[in-house]
């Protein structure tokens, strides 16, 4: 059958690429910021601070960008879920890249000494290194509009989610020291933050069965812990 | 104070310029065949138009011409009379008056009653309805002493056998200008827009209410224009009153429609202009002067009265 | 967890403002099949399917229509929408070459049965046409022909008043009742139409392309009333402005039209048939997708 609205069509496909684009950024200051975490490069983390302009901006160009799109489309049904969505991810792309922020923050907190404790440090940036596998997964999840990809996210998350325990415990077992406190204190927060980087990849996870199913569900049900719940039965092109 | 020359100013000017002759050559200049031929047809429809009206005025200026001694009141107030000198056209007058009422009480509900039958009731498929479509096109074309023998033989003689009084004559004159009703009738019929129809169905009129108060009333002014046309018609026929009988030399006002002798007014010019007498033969002039005068009133008030009622869709 | 203890478990989790809960909310609410609001059934339509001389316009329509919502019928052009909503009022009896086949069910009672007038049936079921068309009289009698006509008792002056009130026209005509009817613009027209309909106190009030031939001031004009007679009247409109059907729509009926084997005959038929909220969130049909967003027309 005849295509019609082709403009539009492309208005949106090139939406969703720049986008999912800005996930790449988040990706790129992930990257840097797990590097200053390693290797306690204050220098690295004044750039990720910086350099979180760039992920504002892509904020700001793709919200404007939506916000055109509803008024002069009016768009429906699959379209308007996937302009939801995208506002949804966009919110956690900016989200991630103030999370990365946050650790680019408290590495000078941490000082220039070695690590008082190796594991923890270890631990840490495993975690960051998951939270990257989980960016680029949602990503790819969100662009083949794949939900057991998405779903899969969860189980990945849930790494994350341990090795934060572990650093956890291994912060209170640093030992009396002053300063071994401090450090191990504001890497739980450079840990917690990781944490929250991976929470809005599934979040983002989320968004992509709402795009394909129309209902939106938490992946992980807070009543039913352990449990992944099912979507409905639903039939889609 | 001497002018510096700008080339700048001087070549906007010069450009400007050519674009405004180029414009002006482009909207200005049509075809030179297109504007001889454009001329040319102009040039043979008003040919056209004055053959027409030259045609009319002749007629015009000879009755007038040839009447115009004759023209006094009293040729209305006066009866017919050998005296050419006091002769008048009243008698002939008010029965032809009397004829053309006749012919309007017949022809309007039968030519209105057909037409809304043809045009709201009637299947088209049916064979017979096609075949009453084609006979009323037929009818409106044949000749008006065909009718004067119909009517001679059917209601002046025959079954009627009224003989050949008034109301022969309009009976006959009023079939003849039947067809011309029904189809103006039908025309007016079917200009009004089917829309109004089923805006009126769908509040749940019967078709009868919508006919009655949506349809007809809309096509009044076509119907009233159908019925100027038949009257004109009927009032100026003289071949078919001959056959029924109309009189020419009767003193006598009509007063019955179904006994007595009548006359009309194209019959009776039609007889003065055959006399030997030059002073009748003006007269006959005069009576067609008469005829054109009435005519004209009868048509004007009966376009007043259209007009009343004209929609504007 | 019945329906019922699900709801109460999403109110709770949802005052606790706990996000994991609202988020439950929201899933509960997308599950319900319905509003929950009590429906009655005006039409019941089983297989009903019109012909024109034997060639299927619309075939194997099957839906109801419920009373006092606004029903919408979408669809690309020639799919029989109008076709169908004429079946309503049995104007499709007026038209030699078309048949009605199936079951039209109205109040319960068959609406195509022997026992009833299509006259009577047309007092009840009323239509407003595209095109508006006023009757080439004054504002005042255009009112007045449908109580005349169909021996109304009553206040002619009241009956006329109440009409052009609930019309949304009272206001701008009151003063000049006496004046001819095509002297209004087009949108005054048609809420001259619909106010005409509302004389007779119909029951339904079908539309058919109602706005089609309107500015967008006047469309909205006319929306704003729909709404507001919505309470007294139930509604089909057949539109082809989509935002409209959602604007202003309860439930909406999409249908598409099908070339028969030959490549000659169109039919319509309906698709899907849905709460309009779902329809243009998330249709459960591809076409249906498909059209609404426009990719095909």
């Amino acid at each position: 059958m005849r295509e019609t609205r082709v403009h539009y069509q492309e208005e949106l496909e090139a939406l969703e690429r720049s986008a999912l684009g800005g996930l790449d950024l988040v990706v790129q200051t992930l990257d840097r910021t797990i590097e200053a975490v390693e290797h306690q490069d204050v220098e690295l983390a004044e750039l990720v601070i910086a350099d979180d302009d760039r992920i504002d901006g892509r904020y700001l160009e793709i919200h404007q960008a939506i916000l055109t799109l509803l008024a002069t489309q009016a768009p429906v049904a699959t379209d308007l879920r996937l302009i939801s969505a995208l506002l949804h991810v966009m919110k956690c792309m900016e989200r991630m890249g103030d999370q990365c922020v946050n650790i680019g923050k408290l590495i000078p907190i941490a000082g220039h000494e070695p690590p008082a404790d190796a594991g923890m440090l270890r631990d840490i940036v495993t975690m960051g290194k998951h939270a990257r596998t989980l960016i680029t997964q949602c990503k790819r999840a969100f662009a083949d509009r794949d939900v057991d990809l998405a779903r899969d996210l969860v189980r990945q998350d849930d790494v994350i989610d341990n090795l934060n325990r572990e650093v956890f415990r291994l912060a209170l077992e640093i030992g009396d020291s002053h300063d071994a406190r401090e450090w191990a204190m504001t890497m739980m927060l450079v840990a917690r933050a990781m944490e929250r980087i991976g929470d809005n990849a599934v979040d983002i996870g989320e968004q992509v069965a709402f795009v394909v199913t129309g209902l939106f569900r938490e992946f992980e049900d807070a009543s039913h812990p352990g449990e992944v719940s099912e979507p409905s039965p639903q039939q889609s092109s | 104070m001497s002018e510096e020359f700008d080339p700048r100013t001087e070549r906007t000017r010069l450009a400007v310029a050519g674009a405004r002759s180029a414009t002006m050559a482009a909207l200005r200049d049509r075809p030179t065949g297109e504007a001889v031929r454009s001329r040319i047809f102009q040039a043979l429809i008003m040919f056209a138009v004055s053959v027409a009206l030259l045609g009319l005025a002749a007629l015009l200026i000879d009755a007038f011409v040839e009447g115009e001694g004759s023209l006094s009141l009293n040729l209305l107030t006066e009866p017919t009379s050998r005296d050419a000198d006091n002769a008048g056209f009243r008698t002939a007058i008010l029965g032809s008056l009397w004829l053309i009422g006749g012919v309007i009480l017949l022809v309007v509900p039968l030519g209105v009653g057909a037409a809304i039958y043809l045009e709201e009731y009637a299947n088209r498929e049916r064979w017979w309805n096609r075949i009453i479509e084609l006979n009323i096109q037929n009818l409106a074309g044949v000749p008006s002493i065909v009718y004067g023998i119909l009517g001679l033989a059917f209601i002046v003689r025959g079954p009627l056998d009224l003989g050949f009084v008034l109301a022969a004559g309009s009976m006959t004159l009023g079939l003849l200008v039947l067809p011309t009703v029904i189809i103006a009738a039908r025309e007016a019929i079917r200009a009004v827009p089917p829309s109004i129809r089923e805006g009126s169905l769908a509040l749940g009129a019967t078709q009868w209410q919508t006919v009655r108060r949506q349809v007809l009333p809309a096509a009044v002014p076509g119907i009233l224009t159908g019925v100027i046309l038949a009257i004109s018609r009927a009032f100026g026929e003289a071949a078919p009153l001959l056959l029924l009988g109309a009189a020419t030399f009767i003193t006598a006002d009509p007063s019955d429609p179904f006994s007595g002798d009548f006359t009309a007014l194209p019959v009776l010019i039609y007889e003065e202009a055959k006399q030997a007498q030059p002073e009748l033969r003006e007269l006959a002039a005069a009576g067609i002067i008469v005829m054109l005068v009435v005519l004209l009133a009868m048509n004007s008030f009966a376009i007043w009265l259209r007009n009343r009622y004209e929609q504007k869709w | 967890m019945t329906e019922q203890e699900r709801r109460t478990e999403a109110q709770r989790a949802g005052s606790e403002g706990d996000r994991r809960g609202l988020s439950q909310a929201i899933a509960v609410e997308q599950e319900r099949p319905s509003k929950g609001l009590k429906r009655e059934t005006l039409f019941e339509l089983e297989d009903v399917a019109v012909l024109y001389d034997g060639n299927p316009a619309v075939r194997e329509i099957t839906f109801d229509v419920f009373k006092n919502q606004i029903t919408a019928l979408i669809g690309p052009s020639g799919c029989g929408k109008s076709t169908l909503i004429r079946c309503f009022n049995r104007m499709n009896d007026l038209i030699p070459s078309a048949t009605v086949e199936g079951k039209i069910l109205y109040h319960g009672e068959d609406l195509y049965g022997p026992k009833v007038d299509p006259v009577q049936a047309r007092k009840l079921i009323g239509m407003v046409f595209q095109k508006p068309n006023p009757f080439p009289k004054s504002i005042y009698d255009n009112i007045a022909f449908g109580p005349r006509t169909l021996g109304m008792k009553g206040d002619m002056d009241e009956i006329v008043e109440r009409a052009l009130r609930r019309g949304a026209l009272w206001d701008e005509v009151k003063d000049r009742l006496g004046d001819n009817a095509y002297g209004m613009s087009g949108g005054q027209q048609q809420r001259l139409c619909i106010a005409r309909c509302i004389a007779v106190e119909p029951d339904v009030i079908l539309m058919d392309e109602p706005c089609s031939a309107l500015d967008p001031i006047s469309t909205g004009k006319i929306e704003d009333l729909m709404m507001e007679i919505k309470d007294d009247y139930s509604i089909v409109i057949v539109t082809h402005n989509m935002q409209q059907a959602a604007r202003v729509s309860d439930m909406t009926a999409f249908l598409i039209v099908e070339l028969d084997a030959s490549e000659k005959n169109r039919t319509g038929r309906i698709v899907e048939y849905d709460e309009t909220e779902k329809i243009f969130t998330n249709p459960s049909d591809s076409r249906t997708e498909d059209y609404v967003t426009g990719k095909v027309g």
